[in-house]
């Protein structure tokens, strides 16, 4: 079972924007967008693309392959040509911190 | 010839330490450095790439890893499942891309049969190896793992049989890896015309858990008449990263049949490519594969007709379970002159979880108008009424799907005439397949 990761500082990531991470051996996405912090793979389910090199849209990321766009909130796909929901995981602020917990999927 | 040098990384001053060691012939060095400059202007492969573009090596930490070292004292090989039960011809084997033994028949020596590694028979046959070596099968250019193993082979695996010498004692060998250690060994066929040979390789790490770094090479080359059987079971511990091209030749009314087996690695990156060179050139190829856990194995071939009336035939069958992913990407190519070509190739996946997945693109090119070139490709799970069927005959789930398994292998174990490598690949198989619900 996973821990929290410590993985950025509060002020390293603006707020709208996101960066690309090594956690536990996983390329994940880490975004700030609203105050709250939001973690999924960087993975697109259509195609393998990463998500990490796409547009952020509010609380939607835009694969940069096909246009496939994603909730970074919950990772559900929400435009094709992507179908299925991508793997997040779970974040959390102390202080000024942030940790992720690599979700095992 | 001795080959002692220290463990160094894959930096300027670990190749100079490398290179400083090797006690070769001053042409073998020269191709070295070449090979090492263009390795230093080129960048590692990215997704960008279409080839790269399902295989993601961000996570593959080069730096990680040393230039092929010392030759560790205690030396403890893992099973080599390929030679179980067969009367062989020669054998050799290496750890960690140096040699450990080899040995070859005197029946087959006096014939003028060269087999061992390929790192030390250079010194004595350098002339012979430096007409092939690189020359016509291997681009030391194609991407920076291909330059890396240019500048960086050891050890590997050399096999010359003269004209006319049918050799009917299989050969083997075992490349076998540390935790944490390196493969960078070079497979040279040679036959010459009228030759006839069968060559078994395993590849293992000593634990499912071991990690590692393979970057190899393979060049068979078959000249006109000859006929090569080439087995290779690849069963590296799951952490190893596996890099390799390999490349076959196949002259005029030459024959190869080529049967691989890919169960190991956590990535592997393959280009496999078969030139059909000479007028007559017949070429079966056999793929396995079976990914479990987090498993990323990506094949991509080429059967590339550039003689006419020649004859290919790849069939590729993979099952994957949990999150594990297959990519194969096959092509064939028909130049303007090969005409009455017969070109097939084929790839099945059977998806034996919900999370696993495969991609599969086969692909045609074809430049010539009186050919027959077919392919196709299937993909699916495991039919429930099969698994009810076997169930009301007493077996149990996994007994069931066992046995489907086993099954959907079944038409490329029947393309293999060897018992121990139909073997070797039904047990590899056998083993991994664990119960579904």
């Amino acid at each position: 079972m996973a821990d929290f990761v410590e993985v950025a500082n509060v002020t390293e990531i603006p707020d709208p924007g996101k960066q690309l991470l090594e956690v536990d051996d996983r390329l994940v996405v880490l975004f700030h967008v609203g105050g709250e912090f939001f973690c999924i793979d960087d993975v697109c389910t259509h195609d393998d693309g990463p998500l990490s090199d796409g547009d952020l849209q509010d609380h939607t990321i835009a694969c940069p392959r096909h246009g496939a766009k994603f909730d970074i909130r919950n990772g559900k796909a929400l435009t094709m040509p992507a179908t299925e929901a991508t793997v997040i995981h779970e974040t959390k602020v102390d202080g000024d911190l942030v940790f992720v917990k690599i979700n095992e999927r | 010839m001795a080959e002692t040098i220290t463990s160094c990384g894959i930096n300027q001053t670990g190749f100079d330490e490398f290179l400083q060691s090797r006690d070769e012939p001053g042409w073998l060095l020269d191709l070295r450095r070449s090979a090492w400059h263009s390795f230093l202007k080129m960048d590692w492969p990215t997704r960008r790439e279409e080839e790269w573009m399902r295989t993601d090596i961000r996570l593959f930490k080069p730096d990680n890893f040393s230039l092929p070292g010392e030759l560790p004292e205690n030396v403890n090989l893992p099973s080599a499942y390929l030679r179980e039960g067969v009367e062989l011809g020669g054998y050799s084997s290496s750890l960690d891309s140096r040699s450990v033994e080899a040995s070859i028949g005197k029946k087959w020596a006096d014939k003028g049969v060269l087999f061992g590694s390929l790192g030390r028979l250079v010194s004595e046959h350098g002339d012979l190896i430096k007409e092939h070596l690189f020359t016509r099968a291997f681009n030391p250019n194609y991407d920076r793992f291909a330059t890396l193993h240019a500048a960086c082979w050891s050890g590997g695996t050399l096999l010359y049989v003269p004209r006319g010498v049918v050799v009917d004692q299989p050969f083997h060998t075992l490349s076998a890896m540390s935790d944490g250690g390196v493969d960078f060994g070079h497979t040279l066929v040679i036959l010459e015309e009228g030759a006839e040979v069968t060559l078994l390789a395993d590849m293992a790490s000593g634990d499912d858990n071991h990690g590692g770094f393979h970057c190899g090479a393979t060049e068979l080359l078959v000249a006109p008449g000859a006929n090569l059987r080439y087995v290779s079971l690849q069963d590296w511990g799951q952490r190893v990263w596996h890099f390799a091209h390999q490349k076959a030749l196949v002259d005029r009314d030459a024959s190869l049949q080529w049967t691989i087996g890919a169960m190991g690695s956590r990535l592997a990156k393959v280009n496999q490519h078969v030139g059909l060179v000479g007028e007559g050139a017949n070429v079966q190829v056999n793929g396995v594969m079976f990914t479990e856990g987090k498993q990323h194995l990506s094949y991509h071939t080429l059967q590339h007709h550039e003689a006419p009336s020649c004859r290919s035939d790849f069939l590729y069958k993979a099952a994957l379970q949990d999150n594990s992913r297959t990519v194969w990407r096959g092509m064939i190519q028909v130049d303007k002159g090969a005409q009455k070509t017969d070109g097939y190739q084929r790839n099945d996946n059977l998806l034996l979880s919900p999370k696993a997945r495969a991609d599969s693109i086969p692909g045609l090119e074809i430049e010539a108008d009186d050919v027959r070139c077919t392919h196709g490709s299937t993909s699916g799970r495991v039919d429930e009424e099969l698994i009810f069927y076997c169930r009301c005959r007493g077996f149990t789930r996994k007994e069931a799907i066992r046995a489907i398994v086993t099954g959907f292998f079944q038409q490329i174990f029947d393309r293999v005439t060897i018992e121990s490598v139909r073997d070797a690949l039904g047990l590899a198989v056998a083993r991994r397949v664990r119960d579904y619900e």
